[in-house]
Order: C-alpha cells, then structure tokens, then sequence
C-alpha cells in the first residue's frame, strides 16, 4: 500500500515503523490500535480494532420485545441503561405506544445520571492519568497545592494538611513497591507537563472522585432499584409514584424524591467545584492538545438528540440537546437525521469479521445481519499464538462500519454541543464561550484531543443542572396530581399487530445510539444496534474511508513510540467503549 | 524490606485506628462472622501484606467491575489502594499495551501460588477462542496462564459464573464460565449481573481475614450471600403471604407496594443477597423500585424469559410454550378423545343394539 | 382378605364366575385417602403458580397465599408418606397390590389383553373381564400417576429445601436435584407439567373406571370400596 488518499481526504502511509497497542486499557472492553510512525515518531497510518464480539443481535432473535431492555442493557455496564433506554424506546416507536409525562421525566433523570457519572468516572479514572503523572505529585509542596487549589475553586477540602495526607498515602504505595493499579504506568514520560502541585491535586481529586461517583448513581437505584443496571419498563418506568396515599414505601414518596434532591445538588456541587475547575487547569498546561487529534471533528460531527422535554416528541423542539448532522464542518447549516429513512444510516463490513449477500453494500438496521465471519487477512503479522500485525487491507475488526449517506460521524459530547452551540444554545454557548476564554482559544480548539476532552466535562455541567431542573418538573407534576408512570394498554402481546418496526434512539454519554426492532407475531425477528463507539472506531469501509479513531491519531507526533502515551491520550478524549462497539 | 500491612497502608493515608476498627466490625457485619469477626479482620489486616490480584476481563460489559467500585463499606477506593494490590485490571490500570501484559508475567513469576486470580466475563471458545483476543492472543491463552498459578480464583458474576448473556441460546461464541475450564485451582462464583458491590468486597475481606475461601455451597457460591433467596428476605413478603399482588403496572397495587410475584418476578427462585443487603449503600433493589426481580444471578435465567411471565418460556428445553398452555392443549385433545369415544359407544349400541358382541368366541388364553 | 399374591389373568367372557377378592382394606383406603391428596394438591398447586385475584385490605388481615401454601405442603407431605404406605402395602396386603407398581408385560395374556383392550377403546371388539388391574390402564397409571407422581415428589421437596433453607434435611436429600437444573425454575416447571399429566390421568381414570363400570360385565368403582370384584353377564 504504502502512501493513499482516502475518500474522505486523509492520506496513509504504512511504511515506517509498526506499533500496536493491546490491550488499550482505561476505557470499556478490547480495544488494539496498530500505527505507523514515520522517521521523526509522527503517525502515518492508523488501525483500529475492536477484538472482542458476543453476538447479542443474534441471541435476541425469537424473544419477547418486552424483555429486550434488559438482554441490551448488558451490552454495557459503563454507559449502564443506556441501551435499556433505546431498547424501550424501539418498541415502544414499533408500537405506537406514548409514556407518561412522569415516565418521561423518570426517564430524564436517569440519564442525566448517567451522564454525569460517567463523564465524571471517565476524566478522572480512564482519562486523567494521561495526563497527571502520579509519581511527580511526591515531590509537590502541600502547601503551594493548597494555594493552587484554593485558587481555582471553593471546594473546602483543600488544606495543607489534606493534600499532605494524600502524598503521603501515595509515598506508602510507591514505596511499598505494590503500585497496584498505577504499577508500570509512563511515571516520567517526557509528554507529562503538569508542575508536581498539580500532579498532586489531580490524585487527590482522583480518589475522591473515586469515593464520590457511587453517590451520583443513588439517583438510578432510587428509580430503577439498583445502579449497575437498573430496571426499565417498555411503556413507562417500573416505579410508581405515591406521594399522599397509604403504602407508600417502595415507590416514589417524599422521602426519595428529598434523596435524589440531595443527591443531584451534591453532584452538581462535585462538579463545578471539582472536575470543572481541575478540568481547566490541566487542560492549561497540555495547549498543544487542542490542535493534534482533529481527525473527523472538523468536518463531520452528528447527534440523535437527547432528553424530550415534552414525552413522546422527538422534534428539535423538545428535544434539550438538538438533532442533526454536520457536514465537512459546516457550522451554518444543520442536516436533518432520520433513522429510518434506509438510505441514511447504513453499515458495511469489508472490513469487519461479518459477512454480507454482497460485500459491497450498506445495510440499513431493519434489514442489517450480523453474522460472524472471522479470518485474519493474508498480510496479517504472527508470531507463535500472538498477532504482531494486522492486515488493515482484509477484515480486521468487530467493528462494523456505520455511515450516514455514506459519510463517516463522528459522534459524543463534541458533536452535541457542536450542533447545540451551531443551533444557537444559549445556555451551551455561554458554557462553551466562557470556557474558550478562559483557556484564551479560538472555536476551532475544540476539534481536538482535549476538544473533546473539555466538551464532556462541559456537558457534565449542563448536565448537572438540568438533572436539578427535571427533578423539579417531576415535583412540580406530582403537585399538580399528576402520578401515572406506565402506559399498559399495549403490555399484552395479543394487543399488538402481527408485524411492527420500530427505532429507538438515545444519546449516550459516547454519543449517537440508534436500536432497531422488527416484531413479528410477538417476537423479535431482528434487532440491530448501531453505537457510538461503532461510529468513532469503526474500521474502514469499502471505498476504504476511515473512522473516527484511526482519523483522529494521523499526525500526532509521538515521543517514544514504545511508551505510546500519545496514543493513549487521543484515543481516551473519545471514551472508547468497545463492548458496545461490538455487542 | 518488610511489606507494609494493610494496616501500615490505611495508617499512612490517615485513618485513624478506631476508624480502621469501625470498618473491620462494620465489615464483619455484612459477613454475618458475629462480634468476634471484627477484631479478627483487624488482626489479619494488621499484620499481612497485601495479596496481589489480576483482574482479567473476558466476554463481559465491565459492569461487574463498575459495581465494585460503588462499594461502601469498604469504599472503593480504599480496597483498590489499600486492602489488596490490584495489580492489573484493563480498566483502572494506568499501563497499557506490552507494558501491561508484562504485569501478568510478573506476577505469575514473583507470586506463584499466591496471587488472586479475579475473572470478570468468560471465556469464548469458539473459533479458537478468536471472539475475545487480549495482547494479540485469543483470551483463553491469558486466562490458562494466570489461572495455572492462582491460589484461588474469583469469578466475577453471572458471566464467569455461568455465562451470562453472551451464553444465552444459541451462544454464538461458545461462551463458557470459568469452574468448567478449571480443575486444580479453588474457584469462587460470586453471581449476579452485576454482583452487589458489598458482596464482592465482602467475598475479598473474607479470604484476607481468614486466610482461607469462604464455604461453598454446591454451585461454587459462598454460603454467606447466596443461600437464601431474595423472596425469603423480600419486605413484600406479607404482601404475597396475604395474596395481595400488582395485577398491571402503575395500578394501586403497585403504588400500595404489593407483591410483583404476578408481574414475573423471579425473588421465589433467585439466590442472592438484594432483599437483605440492599443495592449502592441499601438505597433500594430492584423489587423496592417496583420491578420484580429477574433473577440475574441464577444460572440460564436469560432462557427463562419472558421476564414478565409468572411461567416462563420452556424455551431452554427447545419449546416455545409454557407449561399451562401445553396442559390446557393436553385435557383439550384428551377431552375430545373422551367425547368422541362415548359417542361411538352410543351410536354403536343404537345401530347394533348392544355394545360388544357377546356370542363371539374369545376366551383367554392362559 | 386376599393373602397371596393374585396373578393377573383374564377370566372367561361367558360364564358367571365366582367374585375374588383384590383390594385390601388398606388400598382402599390409600386410594381415597391419595384421590383427596392429589386433588387438594392440584388445587393449591395451581393457585401457588397463577395466584387468584388479589384480596384488598390490610395484608395483616388476610394469608390467602400463605393458607394455600400451608394446605400445598401439608398435603404434600402426606401425599409423599401415602405412597410409601402404598409400596409397604404390596408385601402385607397381597391381592393385586403389586400390579401398580410391576405390570406383568411378560406374560401372554398381559400383552394379548393389552391390546385387546385397545381394540375394545377403539370399538374394533366388546369389553374385557379380568382379575387385575386392565393392562392399559395398568400403563397410564405407570406413566402417568407413578412417574409424575415420583417427579412431584423429588421436586417438591427440593423445592421445599428452598422454603426452610440449605441447612434443612430437604436440602441435604434433595439439593443435588436443583443442582442439576442451576436454576430451580425448572423444578417449578417440571413440577408443574407433572400436575398436568396427573390431571390427564385423573380426567381419563375417572371416565374410564365409569365407563368400565357401566360396560365391561364386572364391578369397577364398587371394587374400590369393597375390594371384591364381582363378574355379571
Ligand atoms: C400430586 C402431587 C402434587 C401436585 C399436583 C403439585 C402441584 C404443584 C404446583 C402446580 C405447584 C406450583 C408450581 C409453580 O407454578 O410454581 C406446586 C408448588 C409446590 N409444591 Fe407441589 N404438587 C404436588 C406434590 C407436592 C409434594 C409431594 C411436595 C413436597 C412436599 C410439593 C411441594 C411443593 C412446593 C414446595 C411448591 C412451591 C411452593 C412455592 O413456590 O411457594 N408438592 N405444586
Ligand atoms: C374420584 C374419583 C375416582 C374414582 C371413581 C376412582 C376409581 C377407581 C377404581 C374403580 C379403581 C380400581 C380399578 C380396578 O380395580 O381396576 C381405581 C384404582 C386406582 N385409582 Fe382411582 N378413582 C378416582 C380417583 C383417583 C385419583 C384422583 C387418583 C390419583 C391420581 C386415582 C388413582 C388410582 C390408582 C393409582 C389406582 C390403582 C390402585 C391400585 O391398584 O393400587 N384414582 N380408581
Ligand atoms: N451506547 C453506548 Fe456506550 C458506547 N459506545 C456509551 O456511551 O459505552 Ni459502554
Ligand atoms: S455478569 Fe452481567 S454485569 Fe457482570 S459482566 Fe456479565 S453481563 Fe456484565
Ligand atoms: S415481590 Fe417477589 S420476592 Fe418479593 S415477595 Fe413478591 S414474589 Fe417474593
Ligand atoms: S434481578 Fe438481580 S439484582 Fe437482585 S433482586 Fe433479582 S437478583
Ligand atoms: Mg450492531
């Protein structure tokens, strides 16, 4: 191969140096990124490939739609519900089927929930160790920490004396020589920049992250009975609401909606307070960052759009974070997405471990396969039972790849606020504008490694106040004597047509989710689902367009490509999640 | 270099004896060891290093380890960084690539014999175990290597238990738990999907404590979470007992909190510790939130769907129906034969005007 | 009484032969004692599966479940130690006893009356007089009340062992059995799918010891209560 163009303009060239990365750990699942670096360490050429597959389209086939939630939901466990929620939406959208305001706003809550614990989890446990270099913080000065902390927010653990106690606690791991999580970690990689105060402060805030992300997710166990995956119900929400009557313990009643309050304030507390002011602070070391990682940020970018503030209407009207798409980074116009128009949203495998009646052709998702088709291409590298190298030329993922009218998204945090921002946000446009002026950088920064890494801790914000927001709507509603949860007319399967299709779709903390049902006589005859992290890790297609990954690491340079920190960092600003990727 | 205790570890990163004995009783609590369990807790604790731990990850969602890191009591962050060494776990650890994978070796070589050997997910085996590939190599070759040298291992949920989802019919990858691929090394099941955080930190506390695994019962699954089933410690119990159920969701049943048992719930055949432990600091279960238990830490319960049905599918059986409705198709089919016999005998005896042919000669024989 | 084994044998179709003695007192007695058992048993059974509507009020007030559980399984009991009565019964009470449980499928005139009773229910032939249980039904009863019976049985009490707990006897003696299924949702189905086959049972057992009664020239029903079966013309 050597040096091509690809279609959607980026050029690959495989002839220097071959370094793979497997497992790329902090993130979700099995993830292996191959790239050719060329003499002076820059990225060439990049693969991405997703290595693990489980076949869960296949095993859902001849189940009840009903049912489906929960098979999706352990799809994954990190974007937890996420999947549930598509799931109950397709059937729901087969059906015909409305939902309760209140199931609605139940519905909201969870996954404002969701969002903010997972993009809290992901900057600080999957994505901060990038850039925070844990042994550096041995050498800070508690008190210059303190200084530095108390500069930048009001949060009150912030003394000398605490930020010593942290130290010492990570002195008593390094010394002890049981490193646990943080053992062979790039400690000393020359692309850390932090000083040591704030190495030392982004620990501290590391293990109290750690310590406070259960108390985010109380939220979900209060309607959905637990959190990793809660409990959903096709036509509404599983916990009814009885705030004035008798018996009340077990559903919805003052006492929990007075927990969730608690709850939501403290989060949103956590993070403007915490991670918002942690986030600037790093990213104003790492300023290179917002130019390398582009790939396909600049150009294509879209969004389902998420959290209907009316229920049942999906129009950009309701919906709080708009839909749409951008095309070749076009800010000014917004394209309309509809997933069930077949000739929009299609997947191809040439280059995944699937096969199709004609290898060429894109299937939209009512009518989409997924059977399995694994064989290693001729050029693939081996040595005894390890892969060396992939053959990017042959199949080499479980990925499929997704295009919409044949473009490839990108799709998480950055496209939402994108499109909300190009929609004209007035709420996200002060978030993104005060943060861009603060860090004192122009709009194009945000198509970027730490674009995207500031876009999700942004949306973290939003999202924290508008978790507050709903909790009220669903107060307000309950006052107003307003308490159904669940629509049941259509809960017998004997009620329903003899055939019916349905898309659900979601946005999920990784981006745009989109579950496809077809029901016939009660059963599920397919169901396909396309994730984000199909979207941004996809392999190539047949006309041999890349993904987003792939996209985003050409041109990074990297300092030592045997310590590939570089990569690491590109690759988790996206949160890759591969067990959804693959499913 | 004497290894700090765990002790020596809590000490150091300020917390203070009493609040170490505060967890340790609070701890043998939860594993039901009585008033003596927590001071031995302290002791082990006091005076041992820390256990390393490998923590692979399979054909799974990472919602087990999700779940451990919820736990409260003891939190999160103190296990990971104080009680053991979690020395590689893909989805916490700061290393990656061959850097990570050198982990592995490492530990098998410094600690044969004594690590912990933690599964989350299984194992496929179809296609050369290629649906799950780790470093370059299928997982299994990982997996067969860590578990050789183990003193013991923990297989995390329903997924490394007994499969999970991914092994739900028709297993595409030939997902398969872990006890089956195992003969010499101890292997503890700890199922649920995901386990509550408290039981996997408790199964953890335990096997520090004591030095020793906890009892099994026959399914591999510690006695102390898993022997009683969630219907029998359900606070909707006296609901069930009096016949008082949520006939349709939402309806003044379900807001008066009455027994989900006609909405499929699965608390009656379900070994697990939610009615009693309760689920993120015993805020709520499943059942609390007004849905019925589905039985997630049984085995094959994704085959014993519709969820929503009292009397699942025999689908596990190769069946679509269930039990009631093959009966009723029985006393139906048996019913006619009944109706249409009679009816032959009376038109019989009409025509011929008797019922048998009594002058035909047929004695017997012997 | 009946003190010697009886063996099956086919009587003569004209002659008016003198009455014999089958049934002990005590198969009588089980019979009907066994009849209420699995008809209670089947009852309650039921409603523990598809529970009946539910009852308003205060929970305190009512224990409907809980009545038709403590009816379940007290007559589950029962039911489990009738049928060691029943076997015991095979060795003191002699008669036909033991047809039940070992049909004489190796002698002629067992398999000759088999299927002759199968020619005389597919009206190809007249009724049938013997000394014994008829061969045919002899086979329903093996596999339609015994093995259900024997599956009820195991699975009940291991289902029971999940009631009192695993450190009960029912889990010592029966906990290999959920075992075997990981999930004891199967032994409720299997339990239950064994009710229904019982239920078959009773619906042809009961039309056919009529129907017997009414056409075959020899006492059915009465032969339960008095343990003579007598032969008409
Ligand atoms: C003729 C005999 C029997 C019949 C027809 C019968 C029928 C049934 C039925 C239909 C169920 C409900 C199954 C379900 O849907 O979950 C049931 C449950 C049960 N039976 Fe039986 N049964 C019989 C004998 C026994 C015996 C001998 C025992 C042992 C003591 C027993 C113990 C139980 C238990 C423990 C349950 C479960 C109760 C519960 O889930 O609360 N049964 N039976
Ligand atoms: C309530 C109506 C019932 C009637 C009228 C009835 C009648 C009879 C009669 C007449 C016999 C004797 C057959 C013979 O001597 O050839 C018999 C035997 C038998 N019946 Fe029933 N029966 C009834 C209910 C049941 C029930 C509910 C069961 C159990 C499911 C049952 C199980 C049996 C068995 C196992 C025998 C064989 C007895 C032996 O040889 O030990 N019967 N029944
Ligand atoms: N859907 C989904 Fe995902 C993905 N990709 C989501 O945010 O992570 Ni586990
Ligand atoms: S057991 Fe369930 S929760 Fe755990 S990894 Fe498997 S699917 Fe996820
Ligand atoms: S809700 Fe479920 S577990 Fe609770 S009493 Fe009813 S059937 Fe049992
Ligand atoms: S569904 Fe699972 S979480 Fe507990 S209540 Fe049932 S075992
Ligand atoms: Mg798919």
């Amino acid at each position: 191969m050597s040096k091509i163009t690809t279609p959607n303009g980026f050029t690959l060239d495989n002839s220097g140096r071959r370094v793979a990365v497997d497992p790329v750990t902090r993130i979700e699942g099995h993830l292996r990124i191959e790239v050719n670096v060329d003499g002076g360490n820059v990225i060439r050429n990049a693969v991405s490939a997703g290595t693990m597959w489980r076949g869960l389209e296949n095993i859902l086939q001849g189940r009840d739609p009903r049912d489906a939630w929960a098979f999706v939901q352990r799809i994954c466990g990190v974007c937890t519900g996420v999947h549930a929620l598509a799931s109950v939406r397709s059937v729901e959208d087969a059906l015909s089927l409305p939902i309760p305001d209140n199931a609605n706003l139940i519905r909201n809550i969870m996954h404002l929930t969701l969002f903010v614990h997972d993009h809290l989890v992901h900057f600080y446990h999957l994505h901060a160790l990038d850039w925070v270099d844990v042994v550096s913080a041995l050498s800070a000065s508690p008190k210059a920490t303190s200084e530095l902390a108390q500069s930048i927010s009001r949060w009150p653990s912030s003394s000398p004396g605490y930020f010593a106690d942290v130290q010492a606690k990570i002195k008593r791991m390094v010394s002890s020589g049981q490193l646990g999580p943080f053992r062979n970690g790039y400690w000393g990689h020359p692309a850390y920049k932090l000083p040591a105060e704030a190495n030392l402060m982004a620990v501290a805030h590391y293990i109290e992250a750690l310590n406070f992300q259960r108390e985010i997710v109380k939220i979900q166990a209060v309607f959905g009975g637990k959190n990793p995956h809660p409990m959903w119900l096709v036509g509404g929400s599983p916990s009814p609401i009885n705030v004035h009557g008798a018996g009340g313990v077990g559903a919805i009643n003052v006492e929990r909606l007075a927990l969730v309050a608690d709850v939501a304030q403290r989060t949103h507390d956590f993070v403007s307070q915490v991670y918002i002011p942690d986030l600037l602070a790093i990213a104003s070391y790492y300023k290179d960052w917002f130019k390398l990682g582009d790939g396909l940020a600049s150009k294509n970018l879209m969004s389902y759009g998420e959290f209907p503030s009316k229920a049942n209407d999906q129009s950009n009207a309701s919906l709080r974070l708009p839909r749409g798409v951008i095309l070749g980074g076009d800010l000014s116009r917004i394209h309309e997405v509809d997933l069930k128009d077949p000739s929009q949203i299609q997947e191809f495998v040439p280059h995944s471990w699937y096969k199709y009646g004609d290898e060429k052709a894109g299937l939209h998702p009512w009518d989409g396969r997924t059977d399995l088709d694994f064989r290693l291409g001729p050029k693939t590298k081996q040595s005894g039972d390890k892969i060396e190298a992939l053959d990017e030329e042959a199949k080499y993922s479980y990925v499929k790849a997704p295009r919409w009218k044949g473009h490839a998204m990108e799709v998480g945090p950055l496209a939402r606020l994108v499109i909300a921002y190009a929609n004209g946000d007035r709420r996200i446009k002060e978030l993104v504008d005060g943060a861009l002026k603060k860090l004192d950088l122009p709009l194009p920064a945000l198509f970027s490694t730490l674009g995207r890494t500031a876009a999700r801790g942004l949306e973290t914000q939003w999202a924290a106040e508008q978790l507050i927001g709903e909790i009220g709507q669903l107060v307000a509603n309950i006052k107003a004597g307003n308490s159904a949860t669940a629509n049941t007319d259509k809960w017998e399967p004997k009620t329903w047509p003899d055939t019916a299709r349905g898309a659900g779709y979601c946005e999920a903390p990784r981006g745009a989710l989109g579950h496809w049902i077809d029901i016939r006589q009660g059963r599920i005859a397919n169901y396909q689902c396309v994730v984000p992290t199909t979207w941004n890790a996809s392999p190539r297609d047949g006309a041999g367009a890349i993904g987003a990954y792939e996209a985003s690491l050409l041109g990074v340079p990297m300092a030592n490509p045997s310590k590939p920190l570089e990569i690491l960092r590109v690759i988790h600003s996206f949160d890759p999640c591969l067990a959804c990727a693959t499913h | 270099m004497k290894r700090p205790t765990t002790f020596d570890v809590l000490q150091e990163r300020g917390i203070s004896r009493r609040d170490f004995l505060g967890f340790c009783a609070l701890a043998a609590t939860w594993m039901g060891l009585g008033p003596q369990g927590g001071a031995a807790i302290a002791h082990a604790l006091e005076t041992k290093p820390r256990i390393p731990v490998l923590w692979l990850h399979g054909l799974e969602c990472t919602c087990c380890s999700e779940s451990f890191l919820r736990s409260s009591h003891p939190q999160a962050s103190d296990i990971v960084t104080s009680l053991v060494s979690l020395d590689y776990d893909d989805t916490i650890m700061a290393a990656a690539g061959d850097q990570a994978e050198a982990i592995v070796e490492e530990i098998i070589r410094d600690y044969r014999g004594s690590y912990i050997l933690a599964v989350e997910g299984n194992i496929p085996l179809a296609n050369d175990g290629m649906a799950c590939i780790v470093g370059g190599r299928p997982f299994k070759h990982q997996f067969d290597d860590a578990a050789r040298h183990a003193k013991a291992i923990i297989a995390w949920g329903t997924c490394a238990s007994s499969g999970c989802v991914q092994a739900a019919k028709p297993n595409p990858t030939q997902a398969t738990p872990v006890h089956k691929l195992i003969k010499n090394v101890p292997v503890i099941n700890v199922p649920g999907c995901p386990p509550i955080a408290e039981v996997m930190t408790g199964v953890i506390a335990y096997i520090l404590t004591y030095d020793r695994l906890p009892e099994l019962d026959n399914q591999l699954r510690p006695k102390m979470f898993y022997s009683q089933r969630v219907h029998d410690k359900c606070y909707r119990r006296a609901h069930f007992d009096a016949g008082q159920f949520v006939e349709r969701w939402d309806d003044e049943g379900a807001r008066q909190g009455w027994c989900l048992y006609k909405m499929g719930c699965r608390g009656p055949t379900t070994y697990n510790a939610c009615a009693s432990m309760g689920w993120n600091d015993g805020v709520s279960f499943p059942i609390k939130s007004g849905h019925g238990c589905i039985g997630c830490s049984e085995e094959g319960f994704w085959d014993r769907g519709p969820f929503y049905e009292r009397l699942p599918d025999m689908q596990q059986w190769g069946i679509e129906s269930n039990a009631d409705k093959v009966a009723l198709a029985g006393a139906a089919a048996l019913g006619a034969a009944i109706a249409v016999q009679s009816a032959a005998t009376v038109v019989k005896r009409v025509v011929t005007g008797k019922a048998y042919d009594k002058d035909s000669d047929d004695s017997p024989t012997s | 009484m009946a003190n010697g084994f009886v063996p099956y044998h086919r009587m003569p179709e004209h002659k008016l032969v003198p009455s014999v003695r089958v049934y002990g007192p005590g198969v009588r007695l089980w019979h009907w004692a066994n009849a209420t058992m699995v008809i209670v048993l089947c009852i309650t059974g039921y409603f523990i599966g598809v529970p009946p509507p539910s009852i308003l009020g205060d929970a305190s007030s009512s224990y409907v479940m809980g009545w038709i559980r403590f009816l379940h399984l007290a007559a589950g009991y029962l039911f489990a130690l009738l049928s060691v009565y029943r076997l015991w019964l095979v060795f003191t009470e002699r008669g036909i006893a033991h047809h039940l449980y070992l049909p004489a499928i190796w002698r002629k005139a067992w398999s000759d009356g088999f299927f002759r009773q199968i020619r005389w229910n597919l009206l190809l032939d007249g009724p049938v007089r013997y000394v014994g249980l008829n061969p045919l039904a002899n086979v329903a009863m093996f596999f339609m009340f015994l093995l259900p019976g024997l599956a009820v049985i195991i699975t009940g009490f291991a289902m029971y062992a999940e009631v009192v707990g695993h450190d009960s006897w029912q889990y010592f003696w029966f906990g290999w059995v959920t075992h075997i299924f990981g999930n004891t949702l199967d032994l409720h189905i299997i339990h239950r799918l064994a009710m229904w086959v019982m239920v078959w049972f009773m619906m042809a057992h009961i039309y056919i010891a009529v129907r017997e009664d009414i056409l075959s020239r020899q006492t059915v029903i009465s032969t339960m209560l008095s343990g003579e079966r007598q032969f008409r013309d």
